[in-house]
């Protein structure tokens, strides 16, 4: 398959206000020069810790915060600087899952004009037309027809969440961005979620970028994963390399976290624990940004950043041990 | 047999909402023994706060109260206790950290004078003595540079300092109980870690017993002996971890493992969709019903579930589930 979205040297950067220098400005990297790309109908996850970028790097990739520098392509289409009818084209195109079923909703609207809103506002349909397509997209879902009249406050949390799937579904997208899209939900209603975007996905060859703090979540939705470490791609890899051969210190550490209830992996697995805090995001440290909490850095990590080198299968990883 | 150190035995406790009055723990008895540590699961609104809060007498004020049932802590009825007895126990002997540390620590006071004052009012210290005391205690929950840290006000910390300054706070006065609501569901998987590995370190020197309150069936795995797991203000089955990992008894506690996509030490490329448990945990309207409250979204689900509350089946290996079909499983 060939990639639906790339992209390249992105980075977002925020004005901070820190006290001190005069008119001196600081900014805050929160996205900082991550490229990768995503295969069409296929699910790449993005983990790390609070922080580390996750959303602000979806954001930018939705154009809902700007980006400093570096390029989005969808489609092979540049996306950063598209304009007008383009952009509407655009926004068709990719869609946004929120994490809060509760305030990504408008409290005072219906269902079915919630789910209609994006058709109104990106498509010519009639209104017949649209009718019909919310119809199929309640059902698609799982909400029954009688729900389209009820308000947000009427539904449960996973219900709810379904509403905003119904949503990021209307105009057809081929993108579909799901930031933390189960967290807020209880383990039984996660997997009710979990089941349906898998189905969704298969249904309409949909593309999800994933976002997620749950590694064992991440396990089961995606094919490739990157993990984000202050602002930047520390490891990228296929599903299976990385859960089974993780490379870079923090990744490892990450996945050794993990509590679990398989005791094969509890007794085999020696759980690493970082110590510390990830660095000030405004003053980061010159060499590597994971060297104040790394096990095995090196005097060289402390002077020179890696960079993200990807081996002959396309595994990426940026640590100065890892060659 | 040696008396337990906590003996709850069939506590009632009764909401008072807006839709009437309903049983939000319904005839739980269980207890704890010195040193274990216990963990509760379930959905949220299965009760497991209130649990928490019973114990700790911090009931919301005119909605709960304990209707019937006793609470036995070293002999006495923590359920009929006076509330100057309550609260001398509770600062002493039995303390609590909550999910979000923010709203239990004082915005306006350093961490320091916090820890400090509950040792002054606790242990009778010096300011002085209690100050170093303080600092000790910020080194043994792992908190770097505690002398110049205890100085700092809770919002210059991390979210996982601030929830190891409360975890010093419970503590300051040694108790012999320590009640952790979800403490580690608003942070990173990594600081999770640190969290778990500091209370298991405690437990160890101190001896306390720990009550771990989660949704995180892998966090009861690592950290607990025994379990309970709650379902609509009723215990659904209790147990020793690994028995109910292996061999759920309860329909629940089989659908709420099996839901949750675990990680793998043994990685397919297939992927199969995970077991979903339909539907939602009832509303409080439908708690104390004679029936099995579980009946909508079981898959076991007979007349006699719906015939009458199902009473505890008990198992040679000391597993008990509440389920009409329990032996069945
Ligand atoms: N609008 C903003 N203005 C200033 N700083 C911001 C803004 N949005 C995000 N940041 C900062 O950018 C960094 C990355 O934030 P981001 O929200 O992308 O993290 P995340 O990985 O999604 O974290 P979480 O897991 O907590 O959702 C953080 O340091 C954050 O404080
Ligand atoms: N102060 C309160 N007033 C009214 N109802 C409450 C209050 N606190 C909790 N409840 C209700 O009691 C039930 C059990 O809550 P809780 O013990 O917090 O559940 P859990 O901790 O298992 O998620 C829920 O239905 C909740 O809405
Ligand atoms: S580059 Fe050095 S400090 Fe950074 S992760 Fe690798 S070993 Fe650790
Ligand atoms: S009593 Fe019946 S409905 Fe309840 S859990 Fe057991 S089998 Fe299911
Ligand atoms: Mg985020
Ligand atoms: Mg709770």
């Amino acid at each position: 398959m060939s990639d639906l979205l790339n992209v390249d040297n992105l980075t977002v950067r925020f004005e901070v206000k820190r006290g001190g220098g005069w008119g001196k400005k600081s900014y805050l990297y929160a996205v900082d020069d991550i490229s990768f790309a995503v295969k069409k109908g296929e699910t790449l996850a993005i983990v790390g810790e609070s922080g580390s970028g996750k959303t602000t790097a979806a954001l930018a990739v939705a154009r809902l915060v700007k980006a400093h520098s570096g390029s989005v392509c969808l489609g092979g289409e540049d996306v950063l600087q598209t304009q007008d009818e383009d952009l509407r084209a655009f926004r068709q195109k990719v869609q946004f899952i929120f994490q809060d079923p509760y305030s990504s909703l408008n409290p005072r609207q219906r269902a079915e004009a919630i789910v209609r809103e994006p058709l109104d506002s990106l498509s010519n349909k009639s209104a017949a037309e649209k009718t019909q397509i919310v119809e199929g997209l309640f059902q698609a879902v799982g909400l029954r027809p009688e729900q389209q009249r009820l308000f947000p406050h009427q539904f449960s949390g996973g219900q709810r969440q379904r509403i905003g799937i119904a949503r990021a579904l209307a105009t057809q997208p081929e993108l579909i961005i799901c930031d933390e899209p189960v967290s807020a939900l209880d383990v039984a209603v996660q997997a009710q979620i979990l089941n349906l975007l898998r189905k969704l996905q298969k249904d309409f060859g949909l593309t999800y970028l994933f976002i997620s703090h749950d590694l064992g979540v991440v396990q089961h939705m995606s094919d490739s994963i990157a993990v984000m470490y202050m602002g930047r791609i520390v490891e990228h890899a296929d599903r299976m390399s990385l859960f089974t051969a993780p490379r870079h210190p923090y990744t490892q550490a990450l996945l050794s976290a993990v509590p679990t209830v398989d005791r094969v992996k509890r007794a085999s697995q020696k759980r690493i624990l970082i110590p510390g805090d990830p660095p000030d995001p405004v003053n980061l440290p010159k060499g590597c940004r994971f060297a104040n909490r790394c096990l095995v850095a090196q005097e060289l990590c402390h002077r020179q950043e890696p960079a993200l080198m990807s081996d002959d299968n396309g595994h990426r990883t940026a640590c100065h041990l890892v060659s | 047999m040696m008396r337990p150190l906590l003996d709850v035995q069939n506590l009632t406790i009764e909401l008072t909402t807006r839709d009437g009055v309903a049983p939000v723990i319904d005839d739980l008895s269980f207890s704890l023994n010195a040193g274990e540590t216990l963990s509760f699961v379930g959905e949220s609104g299965c009760g497991k706060s209130m649990t928490a809060l019973a114990l700790m007498g911090l009931l919301p004020a005119n909605v709960g109260r304990i209707s019937s049932g006793h609470i036995l802590f070293e002999g006495a009825d923590l359920a009929q206790a006076s509330d100057a007895r309550l609260r001398k126990i509770r600062g002493n002997d039995i303390s609590m950290i909550f999910q979000e540390p923010m709203t239990s620590l004082n915005p306006v006071l350093t961490i320091g004078e916090q820890i400090a004052e509950v040792l002054r009012a606790h242990q009778g210290l010096s300011r002085k003595a209690a100050w170093e005391q303080a600092i000790a205690l910020l080194d043994a929950v792992r908190i770097p540079n505690p002398k110049g840290r205890a100085g700092d006000y809770p919002f210059q910390m991390s979210g996982g300092q601030r929830q190891r300054a409360m975890i010093a706070m419970a503590l300051a006065c040694a108790p012999k109980i320590l009640i952790a609501d979800e403490p580690t569901t608003a942070l990173d998987v990594t600081v999770q870690a640190q969290i778990f590995d500091l209370l298991g370190d405690l437990r160890k020197q101190t001896g306390a017993a720990i009550i771990l309150i989660t949704h995180d069936m892998g966090a009861v795995a690592e950290m607990a002996e025994r379990m309970i797991v709650m379902y609509a203000g009723r215990k659904a089955e209790l147990g020793p971890v690994d028995q109910i990992i292996d061999h759920p008894r309860h329909p629940y506690t089989k659908g709420l493992i099996e839901c949750v996509p675990h990680i793998q030490s043994e990685l397919s490329s297939t992927r199969h969709d995970l077991v979903e448990v339909p539907g939602i945990v009832p509303s409080l309207r439908e708690f104390g019903k004679d029936q099995c409250l579980f009946a909508s979204r079981c898959r076991y689900l007979t007349e006699a579930c719906l015939a009458g509350r199902p009473k505890p089946k008990e198992f040679a290996n000391a597993q008990s589930a509440d389920c009409w079909h329990a032996e069945e499983l």
